[in-house]
């Protein structure tokens, strides 16, 4: 295969590694819940049928597709933050601090004042338009200060607004819809569905195929704007794709899963230190320890407390802080 | 010599403000050219122009008798090679990834390097000296070394003329000898900008002045040194040496560099102070 050469050689031990990984937490954390499960009911489950009805419903409805599209979720993440960082120049970028939780957080808000109880299907459908809503008002914005640099300040800025009108509108209206909105707001996996890994995973793998397809394009930028427009790289329009192709797919994620802060920002500079920061391992090192990542946070979430879930974003957003200070403090160092 | 290069009427304004105003020269095989002139004479700018990467601008570039907005992006990459750090990388890139961003030109989506692709880098590598400093972080490197790095590229990109910007900044006196004399060693057309008019005469064969975004002068570096010219450019006063009267520190004469008479300039207030006291 041809993309196999660039994973040889030194990184090779790494990703045989991450993979096996990557398997091992697949099936290790669908053993995790209060019914109580082992890894050899779920073969016999997949392989052939299951023991019980009760496993059969658990399995197939609950375990396997919380762990896949936590897989394919913290796969979709990491690569957007990856690419982010790497477009943007700026360490720290994180496909979360464009506003998306909050444009999403508003979508929802909104919708649930305007739908009626039977069209809250749609609640997602708003959510994911609300995330985009926030995304193109951070880049036009940033596009009028034609500066890029201010992308992430933009989008804090935006963030605050957005976040305080859904407040308004939450804090005058019904008491109920807060519970609804309050799922994007933290994030979570208890409410997902094959059809939503089935439809991540489409966005994650048309992100993974293009970002394939232009590594180098994005290897050059790494030098500088004017030093990959001497390669022959069409520097505003590949900015501009690939931009659009993260929040595509983060916007998507935030529907079905919601907020989950942070694993954007913290995989791809543990990545970076495993396998280097070309663009070709770095994607394919962040997806495999992002999925990995978000499995087990789930598995803390809905294990660390017996009677209650922990919203994963909450989980996230603790670790990820810590780790953004010490990626600041680290910088400072070496600055 | 045939003309790889032929600007004729290049103009560049941005907001009513003129950057290049009417700019001719042409550019042969194997010329190395310097730009010289003060800041903001669009020495830069005119470098962009050949790039063609800014917009709106007027005239006509030629490359190899076709119109060089006629050309594909990868096409131009094919044949310049722009050598210009002017914001380090943000993250730890290995020099080996450096070199070879050279590819990119010749590669289609999805392209894998090849066995050949790989000795080409380690080709280039060796060449400029740093074969053994493939896995060293760019970023580590003296600023000496990340200049040789960025021509390694650009021999990967295989290009027929190399662009310089300001290829010795920030470097002592001895990296800018090394650098210049890489790039005149590589015996392929160069055309750079570049502040140390002495250094230009040393490496140059022809030097382009610039001033306002006009082109003052386009000669050979013997006539290009003219003290009067120079001076009404630089607005200082200018002193050239006596070619004949050159005295050398080292016993050791220069074998590959043109002999030529240094130019200097005085600060203005000394000059000022003794008109007042002649008068």
């Amino acid at each position: 295969m041809k993309l196999f050469y660039l994973i040889k050689g030194k990184s090779a031990w790494v990703f045989t590694c991450l993979l096996a990984l990557t398997l091992f937490s697949i099936i290790t954390a669908m053993t995790f819940g209060p019914a109580q499960i082992t890894s050899l009911d779920i073969a016999r489950c997949v392989i052939s049928e299951c023991s019980t009805p009760m496993h059969d419903m658990v399995i197939w409805q609950i375990r396997i597709p919380r762990v896949l599209v936590g897989l394919v979720a913290g796969m979709g993440l990491a690569c957007a933050g990856a690419i982010l960082q790497n477009v943007t120049r700026n360490p720290l970028a994180d496909p979360y601090l464009f506003g998306i939780i909050s444009g999403a957080g508003l979508g929802a808000t909104i919708a649930t004042l305007v739908l009626t109880d039977e069209q809250m299907l749609a609640l997602p459908l708003a959510a994911f338009l609300g995330a985009l809503f926030s995304v193109i008002i951070v880049f036009g914005i940033a596009t009028l200060l034609r500066n890029m640099n201010h992308l992430l300040l933009t989008g804090v800025a935006v963030s605050f607004m957005l976040g305080s009108i859904s407040h308004f509108i939450l804090y005058l209206g019904d008491p109920f819809a807060t519970n609804r909105v309050i799922f994007w707001l933290m994030g979570s996996l208890t409410r997902v569905e094959m059809f939503h890994f089935y439809l991540i995973s489409a966005m994650v793998l048309i992100t993974l195929i293009s970002i394939f397809a232009l590594h180098r394009h994005i290897d050059a930028l790494l030098l500088g704007d004017e030093s990959a427009a001497s390669l022959g790289v069409n520097v505003d329009k590949l900015r501009l794709i690939l931009l659009a192709l993260c929040a595509a797919v983060t916007a998507t994620i935030v529907a079905y899963c919601g907020g989950i802060g942070f694993v954007g920002l913290m995989i791809p500079h543990i990545v970076r230190q495993l396998v280097g920061v070309t663009t070709m391992p770095l994607i394919i090192g962040s997806a495999l320890v992002g999925g990995c990542f978000l499995i087990w946070v789930d598995v803390i979430a809905r294990s660390a407390l017996s009677n209650v879930e922990i919203p994963i974003g909450i989980i996230t957003s603790a670790i990820g802080s810590i780790f953004f200070l010490a990626i600041m403090y680290r910088t400072r160092k070496s600055g | 010599m045939t003309q790889l290069l032929t600007l004729a009427s290049v103009s560049w304004s941005v907001e009513k403000q003129t950057i290049l105003n009417d700019i001719s020269f042409t550019l042969g095989q194997g010329d190395v050219i310097g730009i010289i002139g003060p800041n903001g004479a669009g020495k830069t700018s005119l470098l962009k122009c050949l790039l063609n990467q800014t917009k709106n601008w007027q005239g006509t570039i030629k490359l190899k008798n076709k119109n060089i907005r006629h050309y594909k992006p990868h096409e131009l990459a094919q044949t310049f090679a722009l050598v210009v750090q002017k914001s380090p990388p943000i993250f730890e890139l290995k020099v080996y990834d450096v070199v070879r961003m050279g590819l990119l030109p010749y590669k289609s989506l999805f392209a894998s390097d090849t066995d050949l692709d790989k000795k080409e880098i380690m080709l280039a590598l060796e060449k400029v000296g740093l074969s053994v400093s493939q896995n060293k972080f760019f970023n580590t490197l003296s600023g000496g070394e990340q200049q040789r790095v960025l021509i390694a590229k650009a021999l990967v990109q295989k290009a027929k003329i190399l662009v310089l910007d300001e290829p010795t900044n920030h470097l002592d006196i001895f990296y800018q000898h090394q650098i210049l004399q890489l790039v005149k060693a590589l015996n392929i057309t160069v055309i750079m900008t570049i502040h140390d008019l002495n250094l230009a005469a040393q490496y140059c064969t022809r030097l382009l002045l610039l001033n306002k975004g006009k082109l003052v002068s386009d000669k050979n570096v013997d006539k290009a040194l003219n003290p009067e010219t120079l001076s009404e450019v630089f607005g200082l006063p200018c002193y050239r040496d006596n070619v004949d009267q050159l005295t050398r520190t080292s016993s050791e004469q220069p074998t590959n560099s043109n002999t030529f008479a240094r130019v200097h300039f005085y600060p203005k207030t000394d000059v000022d102070e003794s008109t007042e006291v002649q008068q």
